[in-house]
């Protein structure tokens, strides 16, 4: 005969104090993180507004919180024609890099799906990473060598016959468009590859038996099916190129001056604080202004897909 | 059409891989200015990466920075998955913005409000600061990848071993952890490329004698003492991380990790 053995419940059942501490405990957990977003996050965002309202760089150092508040820093920025075009240069800059990586994310990401699980995709995808595993100074150094008159490049194609004389690309728009969009298409094709991933063939093939092309297909269905992963990335790809200053640096200088350039320049250089705070919160501004107007219009702009595609 | 779509993600492939060819190209070459095309080819630069004195301390600075504030990020990052995707239903979506929340500030933005906040309770240009920033770039990226995998944990084998006594401390270490093995490896390992590779946050917030090893290669292209150890160090950077990411992949999935929740 089998003895029927009663087991004591265990300790954190018999005794509620103890959940009661185990429920406190839990909490507690949640503390780190806090302080750590509260001290080192949110703190010092006020603190960078509160620098942009001083009136003089001077004031920066001493006891800067007590001094009277002062909307002079913008309105120097405001007023002055350099500043406005810096802006310019920024959103242009931007706006490139999405379409350059965009266009080619897109097909990479579609052809990452389509050879899902091979040893293929995991080559391709390793190459097509590489900037996220690799630090920018690395891959910066090469696009100098390939772009900097009589780089790479140039010998390549004086080789070929197609230039004379020396070419002058990496210290101009498109150089740093595209090292940019070089950069940034990793976050584009992860992105799209992951919206891409929720098309149904189903719904491709009965657009195939219905008598479409691929162009109709791509035009009808999968732009619209893709758009939340489309507007995601270039909502990343934007805002990460818009406020990269280390290309703009090394592969720009100052032929191409970008937003960022100019604040590192008043942090390190001029070491004007106050002005260099009111610049960064006027990029915040903006890029938080574009992300928003940029996903209403995108909503608005898929809607009618959605109401197709129902 | 698969061909032509073929085609194109191969031209994309070697346009990717283009700067690292000729990156390696030049850490073999024979003499000691950075020229291209090499005029001879030689072993000396990449031999010799760990015997410059300032680069070796660079990059153990850099890896033991990057293990820390991996580790810490992981640390600070775990019970928070815990308690935002089962304790919180209302305030779910208000507490991973709040998180992640460091992640949408532009950097230059972030860096310079660090900066002279640092600055302003003694603490810039420290290792400690270091840390700090580095953390607060990695935590909001380990929770997001562990948020995902606490939430597709099944519920069922926890309250399994519930009814057969298990302790909650028993239940955590041998129910939810190994269920959440490779999400914790892998946000591990992304929480300390994001911290290793970092040259933003370094370049303002690291003192002059104590760079790190992407600071210290920006500064020798930029500012001077260029010569061909920083493509040597550029290409052994390139293949370990491009062997990372090919075992990764074959092991936990990094792609589909990453495209998940990037």
């Amino acid at each position: 005969m089998t003895a029927i053995v009663e087991r004591p419940l265990p300790l954190h059942r018999r005794i509620p104090l103890f959940r009661l501490v185990a429920a406190i405990a839990g909490g507690i957990s949640l503390i780190p993180m806090l302080v750590l977003l509260a001290c080192f996050f949110l703190l010092p965002l006020l603190y960078m507004v509160r620098m942009s309202l001083l009136p003089d760089r001077a004031l920066a150092m001493v006891a800067a919180l007590l001094e009277p508040l002062s909307l002079h820093q913008y309105a120097t920025l405001l007023v002055d024609g350099f500043f406005y075009e810096m802006v310019a240069n920024s959103l242009r800059v931007g706006g490139t890099t999405v379409v350059i990586a965009l266009a080619a994310a897109y097909p990479v990401a579609w052809y990452l799906i389509r050879v899902a699980g091979s040893w293929e995709r995991t080559l391709v995808s390793a190459a097509c990473m590489l900037p996220l595993f690799v630090n920018l100074v690395v891959t910066v150094f090469g696009w100098n060598v390939l772009l900097l008159p009589f780089g790479a490049l140039q010998k390549l194609l004086s080789a070929l016959g197609w230039v004379d004389g020396p070419i002058y690309w990496a210290r101009t728009f498109w150089g740093l468009s595209i090292v940019l969009a070089y950069e940034t298409v990793p976050f584009a094709i992860l992105i799209l590859a992951a919206s891409i991933q929720t098309i149904r063939v189903d719904k491709l093939n009965a657009a195939r038996i219905l008598g479409a092309g691929n162009m109709r297909i791509f035009l009808t269905i999968v732009v619209p099916l893709t758009m939340p992963g489309i507007v995601a990335s270039a909502i990343l790809v934007f805002s990460l190129a818009i406020s990269s200053y280390l290309i703009p640096t090394l592969i720009a200088g100052t032929k191409v001056v970008v937003l960022p350039l100019e604040i590192f320049s008043y942090i390190t250089e001029f070491l004007d604080w106050p002005a260099a705070s009111a610049m960064a919160i006027l990029l915040l501004v903006l890029v938080f202004a574009l992300t928003w107007v940029f996903t209403m219009v995108a909503g608005r702009l898929s809607r009618r897909g959605k109401w197709v595609m129902v | 059409m698969i061909g032509a779509l073929r085609l194109f993600t191969y031209l994309i492939v070697a346009i990717m891989l283009l700067p690292i060819v000729v990156t390696g190209m030049i850490a073999f070459t024979s003499v000691d200015t950075v020229v291209f095309p090499p005029p001879g080819y030689s072993l000396k630069w990449v031999g010799g990466v760990l015997s410059d004195d300032h680069l070796r301390i660079a990059i153990l600075r850099s890896l033991g920075l990057a293990v820390l504030a991996a580790v810490l990020a992981i640390t600070v990052g775990l019970p928070c998955c815990f308690l935002v995707e089962r304790v919180l239903h209302r305030g779910r979506v208000t507490a991973e913005t709040v998180i992640t929340a460091p992640r949408m500030v532009p950097e230059i933005v972030f860096v310079l409000a660090l900066l002279i906040f640092f600055e302003k309770i003694r603490i810039a240009e420290t290792l400690t600061g270091l840390l700090i920033s580095h953390l607060l770039i990695c935590a909001p990226f380990a929770f997001r990848t562990l948020a995902a995998s606490v939430s597709a944990l099944d519920r069922r084998l926890e309250w399994s071993s519930d009814i057969l006594g298990a302790t909650p401390t028993r239940r955590f270490l041998l129910v939810v952890m190994p269920q959440m093995k490779t999400a914790l490896i892998s946000a591990l390992v992304f929480a300390f490329i994001l911290s290793f590779n970092n040259v933003t946050m370094a370049l303002l917030l690291s003192a002059v004698g104590e760079r790190t090893l992407p600071v210290e290669m920006f500064t020798r292209m930029h500012v001077g003492g260029m010569n061909p150890v920083v493509p040597a160090i550029s290409l052994m950077l390139a293949l370990i991380g491009g062997i990372l990411f090919i075992v990764l992949d074959r092991t936990v999935g990094a792609f589909s990790h990453l495209s998940g929740r990037a």
